[in-house]
């Protein structure tokens, strides 16, 4: 009756092994059978695969998850760049909102208190202060933004015997080389690898999150809002559905082309003043721009799980893309080599896998002239 | 399915992450990493990419975008259940060099996220790299790097890299903590030995809670998914719940000996002693390919056993549940 299977049946009866159909046998096993174990393991083992899983099939049972201390960005891994604190950390401030919120970190470029900065994340530099590693904080002083490559120019006013960055080049790395970033607003490291090719990143122009109805309101004084973008500027700055745009940027806006033209030739970061009506009653709020591309992609929040993105987040001229875990915040901070070469600026967070930073090429040589300029101004010359 | 991407927000992932910190085990290595194992790792992936990245696909269907990585020269590919969602589909498919062509569906298990998939230009033959068989060493502590087109094949931008290390090992997938988001779903984790080890599935909301279909279920499905099937279970993917123990009788015959109380088995009047003769006509002879049997069914699928109790033969429909969560895996 069992011509092919009767040797396997033979044993499996010998040690009266039972299953349950599909799962562990701890409980419902009877005693008696338990006894027998020893002699049926190996064939009890196999027959189990089949029901548990291929796990089993190997002599190695399954670790517990690692520890959040092993992991890429636990301590234990980042204890191989410790060391590099002095050419990293040492070398960022963070900059301040005058309540003591972190806004964004700043490279040190110049011991005489020069740093460089994502500029459109202050667009407001007066309303900010810098604090160093050291404990030191220090008023800023604007000394040039830049807005085709998104970096500011800032002076720590009377501040001097900082650390500045020794940068090296960015563009003989290739993917897969590991690199280190400062973050958790200047104080700490983080690593991450070279993860895309060196490129362009191409800009839409700004926008701030809104559908707007394509007839002008009945009286022809605004644009009624019928669509608010997830996680937009709009959003953020209160607007809601059927609020009636009348001025954007201190112009007056009839039709939803209006209020388009205004916006897009700005810059994401930028802040605009909006007056509009909500239930015929007129308010105000003030918007930042991001950049189009993010709104239109996160439309419906389809980019979850980012932990926050920058407003710029296109429009550079060349960028280093790498997978370090950062926030918005950490941008502006130094990424650096593992020998501890500074090799680039963080530059914006662009989803949950992207972060770009500006590879030294990009900008050393250009912010090199606008330090020479600040320190050196031009002689008055006497008029005749 | 333009973000490709199932986010599943469960706390309980909070709490496993908590108890693993406690309980370390003893005999790994000394805890601390150090700069030379770091350079190990660059040098090693920096020599395996140029060759595995060729075998990375960018994938296009409906209006979604994801990956998936060729596994044989005569253009066998993995991908993730939820890309295609059904088998048969035809998908435009994007390699690296920037060759267009096409792919056909073959099976999924949507219990897991596995899927297979086949490039329909048979003419030459195609760049790949091979899956890993021994599924149980993607262990928590090793090294993996994963490849994808999060977003959408861009040709300025590439493939995306990402080194990490694996989190967590569970009986049909990895958790890592390389990064993945949407269009991501389908590319590959890889070891380093260049081998397959996981296939891009799902994220939760933490960095460090990326999910990754192990090579487990496509191992155990191989034959199945090749054959176009559709592997199907529901809930957590454990498979029908009859809620019988089995043991061979002296007569060799499969016999009952315990029915789990509240189960489908009790409430269909199954009882211990009763013999199993067949499961939907199928004869059943030992206790493996009666388990097999019922955890091949979904929770509400029906099953007709044919049973014998005290040499009188009947025939008994059951409608499997789901598996009561403390009997569970």
């Amino acid at each position: 009756m069992f011509p092919s299977n009767w040797p396997k049946s033979r044993r499996m009866k010998d040690s009266k092994q039972m299953t349950k159909d599909e799962f562990k046998m701890t409980n419902g096993r009877p005693a008696a059978l338990r006894a027998r174990v020893p002699l049926s393991f190996g064939l009890r083992h196999s027959a189990f695969l089949v029901l548990l899983s291929p796990l089993l099939l190997h002599a190695d049972p399954p670790r517990l998850p690692l520890p959040q201390e092993d992991r890429t960005n636990g301590k234990h891994t980042l204890a191989a760049v410790e060391r590099l604190k002095p050419l990293t950390v040492a070398c960022a401030a963070r900059i301040e909102s005058p309540l003591g919120r972190a806004i964004c970190t700043a490279t040190i470029v110049g011991e005489d208190g020069y740093v460089l900065i994502k500029a459109s994340e202050v667009p407001e530099v007066h309303k900010t202060r810098i604090k160093f590693s050291d404990g030191r904080s220090a008023d800023l002083r604007e000394v040039h933004r830049e807005t085709r490559l998104d970096l500011l120019l800032a002076q720590a006013v009377g501040i001097t015997g900082l650390r500045a960055v020794s940068f090296g080049g960015a563009h003989s790395l290739g993917l897969g080389q590991w690199l280190c970033s400062v973050a958790d607003a200047g104080k700490e490291t983080r690593i991450g690898i070279v993860s895309a090719k060196f490129r362009r990143i191409p800009g839409e122009g700004a926008a701030m999150g809104i559908r707007m109805d394509a007839k002008a309101s009945k009286d022809g004084k605004g644009v009624r809002i019928v669509g608010i973008a997830s996680e937009s500027p709009a959003e953020a700055a209160g607007l809601q559905e059927d609020d009636v745009l009348i001025t954007i940027a201190g112009e007056k806006v009839g039709a939803q082309d209006r209020v388009y033209d205004i916006v897009r030739k700005r810059q994401p970061g930028e802040i605009i003043d909006i007056h509009y009506l909500r239930k015929d009653k007129e308010e105000s709020c003030r918007v930042r721009l991001a950049s189009r591309s993010k709104v239109l992609n996160n439309w419906e929040g389809e980019d979850f799980a980012n932990g926050g993105v920058s407003l710029r987040s296109d429009n550079f001229p060349e960028v280093l893309q790498h997978d370090i875990p950062l926030l918005p915040a950490d941008m502006g901070g130094p990424v650096a080599t593992l020998e501890g070469k500074v090799v680039g600026i963080n530059i914006a967070r662009v989803d949950r896998v992207t972060t770009f930073a500006l590879p030294v090429e990009a900008f050393w040589t250009e912010a090199q002239l606008w330090i020479k300029a600040d320190r050196h101004p031009p002689k008055a010359v006497l008029a005749q | 399915m333009r973000t490709s991407f199932h986010l599943l927000l469960l706390t309980f992932l909070l709490s496993w992450q908590a108890s693993a910190a406690e309980q370390r085990q003893s005999n790994e290595k000394p805890p601390k990493t150090d700069l030379s194992e770091l350079l190990k790792i660059q040098s090693d992936v920096q020599k395996l990419l140029p060759r595995v990245r060729q075998a990375l696909v960018a994938i296009q269907s409906g209006d979604g975008t994801a990956s998936g990585v060729i596994i044989s020269a005569d253009g066998l590919m993995l991908t993730a259940a939820h890309v295609p969602n059904d088998p048969g589909k035809d998908m435009k498919v994007i390699l690296e060099d920037g060759t267009v062509t096409t792919a056909k569906s073959l099976g999924l298990d949507k219990t897991t996220d596995a899927a297979l998939a086949r490039l329909k230009d048979r003419g030459k033959p195609w760049p790949f790299v091979n899956l890993s068989r021994e599924v149980a060493k993607a262990q928590p502590g090793e090294w993996c790097f994963a490849l994808g087109h999060p977003g959408g094949f861009d040709k300025a931008r590439g493939p995306v890299l990402r080194v990490g290390r694996i989190i967590k090992q569970t009986a049909n997938s990895l958790h890592s903590d390389c990064v993945l988001m949407g269009g991501d779903s389908g590319g590959p984790l890889f070891n380093f030995n260049g081998e397959v080890i996981g296939i891009h599935s799902q994220i939760w909301e933490g960095r460090d809670q990326n999910v990754h279909v192990s090579m487990a279920p496509f191992l155990r499905s191989w034959e199945a998914m090749q054959k176009s099937q559709v592997i199907k279970t529901w809930g957590t993917g454990a498979g029908g719940y009859l809620g019988v123990a089995t043991v061979m009788n002296d007569r060799l015959d499969l016999e009952v000996a315990d029915v789990i109380d509240a189960s489908p088995a009790l409430e269909a009047g199954i009882r211990a002693g009763d013999v199993i003769l067949s499961v939907n006509g199928e004869a059943m002879t030992d206790q493996q390919q009666f388990s097999a049997t019922v955890k091949a069914r979904a929770a509400g699928d029906t099953l007709k056993l044919r049973l014998r109790t005290h040499d009188k033969e009947r025939d008994v429909s059951v409608q499997l549940a789901q598996k009561p969560q403390d009997e569970g895996q």
